[in-house]
């Protein structure tokens, strides 16, 4: 970090947060404190979702995958398009007419207190655990690459993000995060555009995509099917549909963005926005690692991109021959690329498809030496499952990017960082206040009451996030970690808030025992391992459903 | 209840009614999962 980069990366940050702050000014009720007084315009709820939704390790993890994996992950989006149609036609509506504070507090009208407070229990848990990991796992990532303290890394983004939602509330995290998704952007474009820039003078933007698109990094949509491929069309459309229905229709961090909505009209435009948006902005991001694989074609990475960890195995003598064999398949690499696109150009299709496959034989060559390097650092005493894929965007950034724009990207991870965790820490003090404290302590306060309990609840929420991001070392894998914790706690409010759609004979009892059999069912099903964690979700809906079924049959 | 039937359905922006912003999306959705269909192929 050159000092140009610190000037870009504070004034980046200090102007989201000045602007938040004057935005938010006036939100001295609970109404508006919690949901901006219902005003806020389309644009600004649907930037404030797109930001909450992707986290910095959206951006670290998603550039990186596409570096090693290609471009299909973005399937994991065509279910989003269809989720948000059937919120947009039952949720929204609903919501906004029984003029609500929290999904939650829907559910008492729908069915009975027991069931609401039981939802927004396990609300407050998965979204809790959640919440440190959203902050601890791109501060590891930036105190390797940046050689910054782990803890003060937390701190910094720990204490911007509560500062500003204590203060400002919900005013202040949209508006914060509008700017948020404004830098995001920026630095995203920026990045991009250097990478091409950067490319060898012979390899022009068509021969870079020709290169990615041979190495398979350009497979944006794979049609065969398989249970155990997390990434093709049909789990796209089906599995992700289910994913994003339980995400924005039951998860208070996302429904309240939309709950601040001036207007039915104004809440569907935004969560419709990002029906239309996301996906090409995921494209967007994956293609930016693709044109990272493509710069590394021709200038040579690291063994690793763990710069720590690569630091450390390099003084094992059993180091040295992964390194010897490695440059020499980079080196074969590198003439197989260039042949290649000298082929292509040539228009010789023989000797094209020779190419092609020596080309590809090199890759796997990398790939193989790669693993053999991962495999060491664990063999050695690193971390169990070890993989470098969140390092590869931010050591490309920190390496090659010219000054002013590392501070930018840097900008962008706290930006990111800060936009997904307000939004958690705001939906926690919520929850907490509406659902629990209000419903079961202090009924009948007054406004001035429930809006210093609610800055005390987000102050708690807050404290409780940076102390939580401690704990995250210890749960290996951050983005699996993430998705476990959600995968435990989504299916039973989604079943929760099916039963209330879908099923208008089914009364609060079979609700509130459906979802203590969900849990039950959850947790035994994760805790003896007898299938992946990604069919959690659908498995704890289900048996919300069958269990409120039989219950509410057995009343009648 | 009677406070839900204050909050009005109103009409979108464009295209006169939501069922035809839905459908519109949902063949944005087939038109962008083509478009990405051939872009694969275009450079497998």
């Amino acid at each position: 970090m050159r000092p140009i980069d610190w000037i870009v990366l504070v004034a980046s940050l200090v102007s989201i947060i000045a602007y938040g702050l004057y935005r938010s000014r006036g939100s001295n009720t609970v109404d508006r404190y919690l949901l901006a007084g219902r005003t806020m315009p389309w644009y600004a709820m649907a930037l404030s979702i797109m930001a909450t939704q992707a986290s910095a390790i959206t951006f670290i993890s998603t550039t990186g995958q596409s570096y090693t994996d290609g471009m299909r992950f973005v399937q994991a989006y065509f279910g989003l398009p269809i989720a948000m149609i059937v919120i947009c036609a039952t949720v929204v509506p609903v919501f906004h007419r029984a003029k609500v504070y929290t999904a939650y507090e829907y559910l008492e009208q729908r069915f009975d207190g027991k069931t609401r407070t039981l939802a927004s229990i396990i609300f407050l848990c998965q979204r809790g655990l959640s919440a440190g990991l959203t902050i601890y796992a791109p501060a590891i990532v930036l105190s390797i690459i940046l050689g910054w303290p782990e803890r003060l890394t937390t701190a910094i983004m720990g204490l911007t993000v509560v500062t500003y939602t204590v203060i400002g509330g919900i005013k202040a995290v949209t508006w914060s995060d509008v700017q948020q998704m404004g830098v995001i952007f920026l630095g995203l474009i920026a990045a991009l555009v250097t990478c091409m820039v950067m490319l060898p003078n012979s390899v022009s933007v068509p021969d870079a995509l020709y290169l990615a698109g041979a190495a398979g990094r350009l497979n944006a949509v794979t049609t065969n099917f398989s249970w155990n491929d997390r990434f093709n069309i049909w789990s796209g459309l089906i599995g992700s549909t289910f994913l994003f229905l339980s995400y924005f229709g039951c998860d208070q961090s996302q429904v309240q963005r939309y709950l601040t909505g001036r207007s039915i009209s104004e809440s569907r435009l935004s969560l419709l926005f990002n029906a239309v948006a996301k996906i090409p902005m995921q494209f967007f991001i994956l293609f930016i690692g693709a044109m990272v694989f493509v710069f590394y074609l021709f200038v040579q990475p690291p063994v690793l991109f763990q710069h720590a960890e690569l630091d450390r195995i390099s003084t094992l003598s059993e180091f040295r021959p992964v390194e010897a064999e490695y440059n020499q398949a980079y080196e074969r690499r590198r003439q197989a690329a260039t042949a290649l696109a000298a082929a292509h150009h040539a228009g010789d299709q023989s000797d094209e498809a020779r190419q092609v496959a020596e080309y590809r034989a090199a890759q796997k060559d990398i790939d193989a030496v790669r693993a053999r390097a991962s495999k060491l650092v664990e063999s050695t005493g690193g971390e169990q499952g070890f993989s470098d894929v969140n390092y590869i965007f931010l050591s490309f950034v920190t390496r090659y990017l010219p000054a002013g724009l590392v501070g930018l990207v840097i900008a962008v991870i706290f930006a990111a960082t800060m936009s997904a965790s307000s939004g958690e820490i705001n939906s926690l003090a919520t929850v907490t206040v509406v659902d629990l404290y209000k419903r079961y302590y202090r009924r009948d306060a007054t406004d001035h009451h429930y809006l210093v309990a609610s800055r005390w609840a987000t102050l708690f929420w807050g404290a409780y996030a940076v102390a939580f991001a401690g704990w995250g070392k210890k749960l290996g894998s951050l983005i699996v970690a993430v998705n476990v914790v959600g995968s435990l706690f989504y299916g039973s409010l989604l079943g929760c808030f099916v039963l209330a759609f879908a099923f208008p004979r089914v009364r609060g009892t079979g609700a509130f025992w459906g979802m203590i059999a969900g849990e039950v069912v959850v947790f035994t099903v994760f805790f003896y391992g007898a299938v992946s964690y990604l069919w959690l979700t659908v498995i704890g809906c289900v048996v919300v459903i069958a269990t409120a079924l039989i219950v509410n049959t057995s009343r009648a | 209840m009677q406070d839900q039937d204050q909050v009005p359905d109103e009409a979108p922006p464009f295209l006169g009614t939501w069922p035809r912003i839905y459908v519109a999306i949902l063949i944005y959705l087939c038109f962008i999962i083509v478009a990405f269909y051939l872009f694969t192929r275009a450079y497998r």
